[in-house]
């Protein structure tokens, strides 16, 4: 951070200053660009498997969409937002939302982090609109490795819409960036989890593997027939139906639902993770 | 900072409100005028009887009893050529679907089934009719003449190979059954429903005849229009409607036009339907029949079945009871021999009785070799004296040891007693 940005930063409000901090903790952890990078590199294994497979993908097996990649390198993008929705994703921002305050009670730096005069709320807030950052990172992350991919490995024809109409590449670009926001909505529900499970313990890895074990849980028992009563209630419910964009014209009924459902879960959780972060104990 | 039970108060609100926020987001209801007796409502549904324009969402799902058969175990029995129809039919009526319709008048009309990562769709543009699965890209298109449509937009006349829609609209399946509310039926009003957000009257049709398995149909009549918003049957003894389909959104303007325009996108493949004219004639579309079976079969389930075989509309209205009888023996032929439709053979399948209570009988001569003896058939069959029954909760079907095909919405006992 150079000199004039410094000086700017220390004029704004207390929260604005912390938040931009936290990001700039968050973004120089080599952790952070290695997940980035997994993500993105998604993509090119996609990519580079269709391209170099001795024959063109079966229409109908395989992943969603893999058909699509040749004739709209875009698609090597939607094709990895799918593949990466069940458990790539949730993996990563698992890790960031569970490091959220116990990463900081681990190595003892969160008493300093209270001991300035910033409030639990306010860091409360902070760490989870910064995790919230990453779940955008993470799913532009995909988006942008499956369009360097696609551009240069496939030509940018025209796209097959799951309703059967065609768009050009200009328009699948904006469906492409359209889900990777969906996906970005879809994870706000599990990093309000993470960051829960975070003010929990001290213990990061703790808080990341429930995190992620409940993603996972999730999706499992979304999968589930004899509990139909339980699946719109689950987050993972409206993950995969990031589709609906795919369809023309496109269906936004989801889109709402989606994110009324992860609305209620970060209410609900964030509401909990108030309730014990604000009647912990901070030890370390 | 002192422990303080009331910062959990939050956590312990939010519950509360979403309990709150779903359970009046149920009870919401807007009551509409009342003029009502069942005549009224009846006179309202026919004067909307030329199809007006709307975009909306349809949610169907059946609740037979049956054993819930997962889509993705079907998967692959949905793409064989031999099993495709019959998967098809199973998944409809085991798991619930979505679909968008997009209704400009009865030449404009485009069907979109959303699956999961996937859309099956039916499109009609005046004498264009197409198919398209996302599954398996591939695309059906007939051409066929705009003359001689019925009132309800479709061709009476209509053969047996051409596109049909994947799923039937509520005004479709409510037409159905009100046709088949003769004096054996008792139509009464319910209390007013709300349905998609547009306030409905709610007639109910009550079979007289104590012998069939349809305990009621309500049909949910939009109050301003007359246009049927949802319809639901439900099965003697059972709470929850057998089968269910209703608007879950709906919006009475006209749809955008270019909805309706549908070139096949590169790379799939298009199978030509034959000119109808030509009918008779002509053999299966295709020999490679997952293409044509997949968006074709759920249509067949559809009421408009019973149109083709029976000899009047007196005939048992449900969705269910004809359904599969249709379904099996005419899609699920052998691809060499070509499929005919039942109404075009000379034996055909016969209806015993009326009303409610009516049971088809198909001859086993009409039952193609090899449909009784498939896996899901023998799973799902339970062995009786003289045969297999495939029960549920409004259906049973009856396969005949000597091959013969009985269906209908009564107990089992009487197939039996009928096979007899």
């Amino acid at each position: 951070m150079s000199l004039s940005e410094t000086t700017a930063v220390t004029r704004q409000p207390l929260g604005v200053r912390l938040f931009a901090s936290e990001l700039s903790v968050l973004f120089r952890r080599w952790r952070t660009w290695a997940m980035l990078a997994a993500l993105g590199a998604v993509p090119m294994l996609i990519g580079l498997a269709v391209k170099f497979s001795p024959k063109g993908p079966p229409s109908g097996r395989g992943p969603a969409f893999l058909d699509q990649i040749t004739h709209n390198g875009l698609f090597v993008g939607v094709v990895a937002l799918v593949v990466s929705t069940p458990l790539f994703l949730p993996l990563t921002v698992g890790v960031v939302a569970g490091d959220t305050i116990a990463g900081e009670a681990g190595l003892g730096t969160l008493r300093y982090l209270l001991a300035a005069p910033t409030g639990r709320i306010r860091l409360l807030v902070v760490k989870y609109v910064s995790s919230v950052v990453f779940c955008a990172a993470a799913a532009l992350a995909v988006v942008l490795g499956g369009t360097i991919t696609g551009a240069v490995l496939f030509p940018l024809g025209q796209a097959t819409l799951l309703s059967g109409d065609t768009i050009g590449p200009a328009e699948s670009f904006g469906r492409l960036l359209l889900m990777a926001g969906y996906v970005t909505v879809s994870l706000l529900g599990l990093s309000a989890i993470g960051l829960f499970a975070s003010s929990m313990t001290t213990v990061p890895v703790g808080a990341m593997a429930a995190t992620v074990v409940l993603a996972v849980v999730s999706q499992v028992l979304d999968n589930l027939d004899q509990l139909d009563w339980l699946h719109p209630w689950l987050f993972t419910d409206k993950w995969l139906a990031l589709a609906d964009l795919l369809r023309q014209p496109i269906s936004w009924t989801s889109f709402g639902d989606n994110a009324l459902l992860q609305l209620g879960y970060i209410a609900l959780f964030g509401a909990l993770a108030y309730g014990r972060f604000t009647t912990k104990d901070v030890l370390s | 900072m002192k422990r303080i039970w009331t910062r959990w108060l939050p956590a312990a609100a939010v519950p509360a409100v979403v309990a709150v926020a779903a359970l009046a987001g149920g009870a919401a209801a807007v009551s509409p005028p009342p003029p009502s007796t069942p005549e009224q409502v009846l006179a309202l549904m026919a004067s909307h009887a030329s199809r007006p324009q709307f975009s909306g969402t349809i949610e169907e799902r059946a609740n037979l009893g049956l054993p819930s058969i997962p889509s993705q175990a079907l998967g692959p029995a949905t793409k064989s050529s031999t099993l495709g129809a019959e998967a098809a039919f199973l998944e409809l009526l085991t798991t619930a679907h979505t679909a968008r319709v997009f209704v400009n008048g009865p030449m404009l009309v485009r069907v979109q089934v959303m699956d999961q990562l996937a859309e099956r769709d039916f499109i009609r543009a005046g004498s264009d009719w197409w198919t398209f699965d996302s599954k398996t890209n591939a695309v059906t298109h007939a051409t066929i003449p705009t003359h001689g449509i019925g009132s309800d937009g479709n061709n009476p006349a209509e053969p047996g190979t051409a596109p049909k829609a994947p799923v039937v609209t509520p005004d479709q399946l409510a037409q159905r059954f009100l046709a088949a509310a003769d004096a054996s039926t008792n139509v009464t009003l319910g209390p007013s429903v709300t349905v998609a957000g547009h306030a409905a009257y709610e007639l109910v049709l009550t079979p007289k005849a104590s012998g069939t398995l349809v305990g009621s149909v309500q049909i949910a009549v939009e109050a301003q229009t007359g246009m049927p918003l949802g319809v639901d049957v439900y099965a003697k003894g059972q709470k929850d409607p057998a089968y269910h389909e209703a608007f879950t959104q709906l919006d009475l303007k006209a749809p955008d036009a270019s909805i309706f325009m549908f070139t096949p996108p590169p790379g799939a493949t298009v199978t030509q339907v034959p000119d109808p004219a030509k009918e008779g004639t002509q053999k299966a579309p295709s020999s490679t029949a997952p293409s044509n079976t997949a968006p074709k079969a759920p249509s067949n389930t559809a009421p408009k079945a019973p149109s083709n075989t029976a000899p009047s509309n007196t005939a048992p209205p449900s969705t269910a009871p004809k359904a599969p009888s249709n379904t099996a023996p005419s899609n699920t032929a052998p691809p060499s021999t070509a499929p005919k439709a039942p109404s075009n053979t000379a034996q055909g399948p016969t209806i015993i009785g009326k009303g409610w209570d009516a049971v088809v009988v198909i001859p086993a001569g009409d039952v193609p070799v090899g449909v009784l003896d498939t896996p899901l058939v023998k799973q799902l069959a339970t062995p009786v004296a003289g045969g297999r029954v495939l029960s549920s909760s409004l259906l049973n079907i009856f396969l005949t040891d000597d091959g013969r095909v009985i269906a209908g919405a009564v107990p089992v006992a009487t197939l039996i007693a009928t096979a007899k």
